[in-house]
């Protein structure tokens, strides 16, 4: 599988089928109760999907984070927070949870961190490949398949991602959402996270087709804030993304309290 | 029921009220992946001698919850009577309240029979109780002390058996201090050697054993005389720290100021003094 | 005592009581304790652990440091699973020696990273139970910290504590180092002198409270002019 064949020096184990490393429940061998350390900002059903009797089973139960990206007129707003949680402990408020796959793409992070970056950054290497063979960029539509294939490869295995892929192509601006569940859905606003309800009620209210940059940069911010306000495990700064024809560019970078202070000057 | 209870005082004994409510919580928070608080056990060394004429009791001074020290000075060696005393291991609390129900039962009784307490009564309350509670009650316990049969050191388990012995450990560093025992313990020990070795058996305990640490606390009985040392000694020199953690004033944001005056009366008054020649 | 043993293995109190069936599987993993500490000024970088190495309530030793140096400008610090730990490091000096060979340089400190990131997810449904901290100096000379979860998503930062006290460490170096929860501060740049002195009073309050971090304190001072090592007592018991 793709793993496999990417990390060939280092993944010897996994050539030769391992019972334990092959086991379709890693609670089985007994480390992920002890060991859920990994920094997630997680499915937390997915991890259990399998054996979860009833509940839980089905719900796509995401948390950890808050990430949102939405089109309007002038192409694609992504913001994220920057929390890494490990249970309950805060392990990072420095996180980048939106990746830069190549100039005019980006994904963001939730679920584990390790799982979005390291399939993301595989995505990258993809994306280059198929530039290079075809002598054009490759569509939004196109890079967000191959992702959600090559993680739909591993399926019920314990992969944990929910991610956003946005971008710019022939079509205008594209917004695909893929988890490690095997959706891949296109749509014109998404959050996904923890604190995703939040930000969908500030996305909602304020979202219209016709924002100028500032006001749509201004209303993602606020959605994130909101979130980290509300959700626990949701927090640190708000990274801001705009993506358009040329490309995507960084818009911005705040501290939630500083945004928090300023709103509440704002209110006053 | 329950409003019942909480508009009467008890008056003593345990409820089982919330056991079957418990129970049923339990497996549907375990489900969850959560689990119910669980009560402080303190990770412990404890131990006893007798020597030529009266006991040394010994424990170490840390509790843990957990991994994490939760007290770094607790006292381990409780009071049952003037010439009783007992160390504790196991849960916190089950230690606590057992030893402090048999000394005041201690208490009644020699009130009665305007007698010291026997070791051996103490002994017999305590595994009666504890056999009564099948292990519920998580006392794991050290009793020594001396009455008109001279010097008696006991063991009693959780469930309620029990050992008299010249030498006992127990808790979780037990093995360690028990070693220093078997190595050097001789019958007929003077005081100051007795002292000696079970202070070497803690510290063994404390060095040796995560669960136990910090101080020695003794507690050295002989006839008409209780000496409760505490601390005994400390086996560890805290490290010293040099940097300066002070904060200028101004440092803690604040977010809101509210000052409520209090509507005081002053009164003034003088104090006369009685004459009291 | 007769057959009652009150303590099992981990000198924990025994369950007496039935509790319905027990599942015994394969477990892979122990968990050996200790602490490590990375702190990156502008032209050093520390990387810190104490030397105790623990199972349940045992000290297997009393100096087994968890720095362990992959070349003249970079440390890591490894704690964990000690076995996990002992074979991560020997991949990754096997891995250098490699590149070392092939390309007659040392590797850098980000790039031993993102190459720790890969032999980390490579085990992704086996992981390594380590949790790893890299300290060095990057191309410019500058104090670099990477921090690690067990299945290889890193960062950058500028101070990180892991491993057993983790949770104790951090927050007094947000404050101390971050200025976090502090206003009207000056934030004056971290010198080596106040990062040594830091280093040795968290792990002095550390090795108070977690039973885990304790007996000695290992420091690896990264500079340009090579690696300094220095030991600290801490707490025995």
């Amino acid at each position: 599988m793709a793993l496999a064949n990417i990390l060939h020096g280092e993944s010897v184990r996994f050539q030769t089928p391992h019972g334990l490393s092959w086991d379709s429940r890693p609670n089985d061998i007994g480390f992920e109760s002890e060991f859920g350390d990994g920094n997630s900002f997680a499915f937390k059903a997915s991890l259990n999907s399998g054996y979860d009797d009833g509940l839980e089973k089905k719900i796509e139960f995401l948390h950890g984070t808050t990430t949102l990206a939405f089109k309007f007129q002038h192409g694609v707003i992504v913001a994220v927070d920057s929390r890494a949680t490990a249970g309950s402990y805060i392990a990072s408020q420095t996180v980048k949870k939106v990746i830069e796959i190549n100039p005019y793409l980006l994904g963001t992070m939730a679920g584990g961190a390790a799982d979005c970056s390291f399939w993301e950054r595989l995505l990258a290497k993809q994306c280059r490949v198929y530039e290079l063979r075809n002598k054009e960029r490759i569509s939004v539509a196109a890079a967000s398949k191959l992702l959600a294939n090559m993680v739909y490869q591993y399926k019920g295995m314990g992969l944990s991602m929910g991610t956003m892929v946005c971008g710019w192509d022939k079509t205008g601006p594209g917004l695909y959402y893929v988890d490690s569940e095997g959706n891949r859905v296109c749509g014109d606003q998404f959050a996904v996270g923890s604190g995703s309800m939040y930000a969908y009620g500030t996305l909602d209210s304020g979202l219209r087709k016709d924002l100028t940059v500032e006001e749509a940069c201004e209303l993602a911010r606020r959605a994130i804030y909101q979130a980290t306000y509300r959700d626990a495990y949701s927090g640190g700064q708000v990274n801001l993304y705009h993506v358009h024809s040329e490309g995507w560019t960084r818009v911005s970078q705040d501290d939630v309290l500083k945004l928090h202070q300023q709103y509440a000057e704002d209110k006053a | 029921m329950a409003t019942l209870s909480v508009c009467q005082p008890q008056y003593g004994g345990f409820s089982f009220e919330n056991c079957k409510r418990n129970a049923l919580l339990e497996t549907e928070i375990t489900k969850l992946g959560c689990s119910i608080p669980a009560a402080r056990k303190t990770g412990t060394t404890i131990c006893g001698v007798v020597f030529k004429d009266g006991v040394v009791l010994g424990a170490d001074t840390r509790a843990t919850e957990g991994m994490v020290v939760a007290d770094k000075n607790c006292s381990k060696i409780h009071y049952i009577s003037p010439n009783i005393y007992c160390c504790g291991a196991g849960t916190a609390a089950d230690t606590e309240m057992t030893t402090q129900l048999i000394s005041s039962n201690l208490e009644l009784h020699s009130l009665s029979t305007g007698r010291l307490p026997r070791v051996a009564t103490a002994n017999r309350m305590l595994k009666q109780m504890l056999f009564r509670y099948q292990g519920y009650i998580g006392a794991a316990l050290v009793l020594g002390g001396v009455d008109c049969n001279g010097p008696h050191l006991y063991s009693i388990y959780p469930h309620g058996s029990t050992d008299k012995l010249p030498y006992v450990t127990m808790g979780s560093g037990s093995l360690a201090a028990m070693a220093v025992f078997e190595d050097r313990y001789v019958p007929n020990m003077e005081e100051e050697d007795a002292k000696q070795l079970v202070r070497d058996a803690i510290a063994v305990g404390i060095f040796n054993d995560l669960g136990s640490g910090s101080n020695i606390d003794l507690c050295v009985i002989t006839k008409g005389k209780v000496d409760y040392l505490r601390p005994h000694d400390q086996a560890n020199k805290k490290g010293v720290r040099t940097g300066d953690y002070k904060y200028k004033r101004g440092t803690t944001g604040v977010l809101t100021k509210a000052v409520t005056p209090l509507g005081l009366e002053v009164v003034e008054e003088t104090v006369q003094t009685m004459d009291t020649s | 005592m007769l057959s009652m043993h009150s303590y099992d293995d981990n000198g924990k109190m025994k369950d007496y009581h039935y509790t319905g069936p027990v599942q015994h599987r394969f477990s892979p993993y122990a968990f050996n304790g200790g602490t490590v500490l990375a702190v990156a000024g502008e032209d050093f970088a520390i990387v810190a652990s104490d030397t105790r190495l623990s199972e349940g309530y045992s000290i297997h030793s009393r100096d087994s440091p968890k720095c362990y140096k992959l070349t003249d400008t970079t440390v890591i610090g490894c704690s964990g699973f000690h076995g996990d730990c002992l074979t991560l490091t020997k991949i990754i000096d096997a891995r250098l020696k490699m590149y070392k060979h092939s390309n007659n340089k040392s590797m850098t400190s980000g790039a031993i990273a993102a190459m720790l990131s890969t032999i980390l997810y490579g085990r992704r449904f086996f992981p390594y139970y380590v949790y790893n901290i890299i300290g060095g100096l990057d191309e410019e000379g500058r104090g670099a910290v990477y921090s690690f979860d067990p299945v290889g998503s890193y960062q950058r930062d500028t101070y990180k504590a892991g491993g057993s006290a983790s949770a104790m460490l951090q927050p007094l170096l947000d404050n101390q180092i971050g200025f976090k929860n502090m206003e009207n501060v000056q934030q004056a740049p971290l010198t080596q002198e106040k990062a040594v002195q830091l280093v040795k009073d968290v792990f002095i309050s550390a090795a108070e409270r977690d039973v885990y971090t304790g007996d000695a304190l290992k420091i690896c001072i990264i500079t340009k002019e090579g690696i300094r090592e220095e030991i600290v007592p801490l707490r025995k018991d």
